[in-house]
């Protein structure tokens, strides 16, 4: 069991070594999740309704920490895309480690990725919402963790399942906007019970990402309250997706 | 130009369109991210919006959304062709059109046609989903914006072509279309009317130069006629004007690199 974790902890080490190897595709998607706060926020907090959002630009900078922790996280998943094409996962493969081991190792690698990534925009969250307390700050670090595993998982699985380029391009945004549409990262529950049956705006509040924006909204103080089950759904969610995704995964590879 | 040139384009054009029609499986992905975006994100976008004086003209907010995202779609599909010219040179597939019996001028204008026209068809089923929620519109309005969808297209893929063969490498151009993406459609008209933007100069100068923003502002003026003049970033004519020379210009380019710049496996 210790060598599997060994086994599993170095291919994590080396998936975070390579983060900087990926230095100006992550510039790419720093320049992504700022230009949804610095230029689109900015200009919709113009127009937006201010009875449902009094402050668009602070509502949509804690959705933007989901965001950047899914941009993040995916960055395995290109990374794992390229090695399937590449052919390198047969290497790995012949790796003096598990599957299982080489999988966990994976997804260990995407989760720091992703929190390493999502510092800039907490320190952003800080300056621009609100300091949240020791209690709050832990609540903002399980969080991070339990979203940027289950959207490495994800991105890993979804990335593997074909070896086209441009279909694994399209896979990836395909699922950014499945997630991100259906969620509260634009819009709070109110807006989205104007428009759509109760029950569809209940259900998409319940989706891990519109669980990780509230839980954030409420850390940094925009929220004053918040569902009390939220964490317990939002690890329900990573342990579904955790297990789906490593089963895919295994799968792929063994292809 | 001589016929047998003309033949090589039309080949090339054949040979991007049964590119496309080969990635049925991609194109039915993209119609239902699409239709997801209109149908959710845009309901919930128009629910949040009251433009609180600022606009003076009538304007259904979702109307004005729908046209917005269609072009946003286009440009996407558009810069797409980048992933497939990089794949296409990861294969040596672009050294082997080097060497085909072809004038390279002939290649790259070919190539900018073929992908533009195969992604302006490929976008299609999405201006026709834009056009039943519409309910419709003046025929003028359809063929205008259709015309200059095309040549927005096959301007956009001029550009593609132009940075993918400069960059010569997958990683750079998938980060650097990323980059353009990201910025060129928040810094457009496509969510927001630029007497919205122009509450920031910056953001508002840098809409008035931007393909997306004449793009969209002139689809709106036909669509919408006189409410929607006095909000579009220029006149029709101009805004026609632009799309053609910013075409033109990007096609020109695309020609001048593969003409001087391009050499057979120099990104190995």
């Amino acid at each position: 069991m210790n060598g599997e974790l060994r086994s599993s902890l170095l291919i994590a080490y080396r998936d975070l070594v390579r983060f900087w190897k990926f230095k100006h595709w992550l510039a790419s998607q720093i320049v992504m999740n700022l230009a949804d706060v610095v230029i689109f926020a900015l200009i919709f907090n113009n127009i937006v309704n201010r009875e449902y959002i009094p402050d668009y630009i602070k509502f949509m900078s804690t959705g933007v920490l989901s965001v950047s922790v899914f941009a993040s996280s995916f960055s395995i998943g290109r990374e794992v895309g390229a090695e399937m094409r590449r052919e390198v996962v047969y290497y790995l493969l012949t790796l003096p480690a598990s599957r299982w081991a080489l999988i966990a190792g994976r997804i260990m690698g995407g989760t720091f990725r992703g929190l390493i990534y999502q510092l800039a925009f907490i320190a952003l969250n800080i300056a621009l919402v609100g300091v949240p307390n020791l209690y709050q700050a832990a609540i903002i670090a399980y969080t991070s963790i339990v979203l940027s595993a289950s959207m490495s998982a994800l991105a890993i699985a979804i990335s593997t399942s074909t070896r086209d380029f441009n279909l694994q391009a399209t896979f990836r945004a395909l699922t950014y906007y499945t997630l991100f549409f259906l969620s509260n990262v634009f819009y709070p529950r109110e807006v989205l019970r104007l428009r759509f049956p109760g029950p569809l705006a209940d259900a998409i509040a319940h989706t891990p990402v519109s669980l990780a924006s509230d839980v954030y909204r409420w850390a940094f103080g925009y929220y004053s309250s918040i569902n009390p089950l939220a964490i317990f759904e939002l690890t329900l969610w990573a342990i579904l997706l955790l297990v789906l995704a490593a089963l895919l995964y295994r799968r792929n590879i063994s292809r | 130009m001589q016929t047998g040139d003309l033949r090589a384009i039309l080949l090339l054009v054949q040979w991007d369109l049964m590119r496309m029609w080969r990635r049925r499986i991609f194109v039915l992905m993209r119609i239902t991210w699409f239709a997801v975006q209109v149908s959710i994100f845009g309901l919930a976008l128009t629910a949040m919006v009251r433009f609180r004086g600022i606009i003076s003209a009538q304007l259904d907010y979702y109307h004005f959304y729908l046209l917005g995202v269609y072009t946003s779609m286009l440009f996407s599909i558009s810069v797409s062709n980048a992933y497939e010219v990089a794949e296409e040179f990861e294969e040596g597939i672009i050294e082997y059109h080097l060497t085909l019996p072809i004038k390279r001028r002939v290649l790259s204008l070919g190539r900018a046609v073929g992908g533009g026209l195969a992604a302006f068809i490929f976008t299609l089923p999405m201006y026709a989903i834009v056009l039943i929620l519409l309910g419709g519109g003046p025929p003028e309005a359809i063929a205008v914006s259709l015309a200059a969808s095309a040549v927005f297209s096959v301007g956009t893929v001029g550009l593609v072509l132009s940075v993918v063969l400069s960059v010569k490498s997958g990683d750079a151009t998938d980060i650097l279309f990323g980059i353009i993406d990201a910025v060129i459609v928040r810094l457009s008209t496509i969510f927001y009317p630029a007497v919205v933007l122009s509450r920031v100069a910056p953001y508002y100068y840098a809409a008035l130069v931007n393909p997306l923003s004449h793009l969209v502002d002139l689809a709106r003026t036909f669509f919408f006629f006189e409410e929607y003049r006095v909000l579009a970033i220029a006149s029709p004519v101009t805004m026609a004007a632009y799309l053609l020379g910013l075409a033109a210009g990007l096609v020109s380019l695309a020609i001048y690199i593969v003409e001087r710049k391009l050499e057979g496996g120099g990104w190995r």
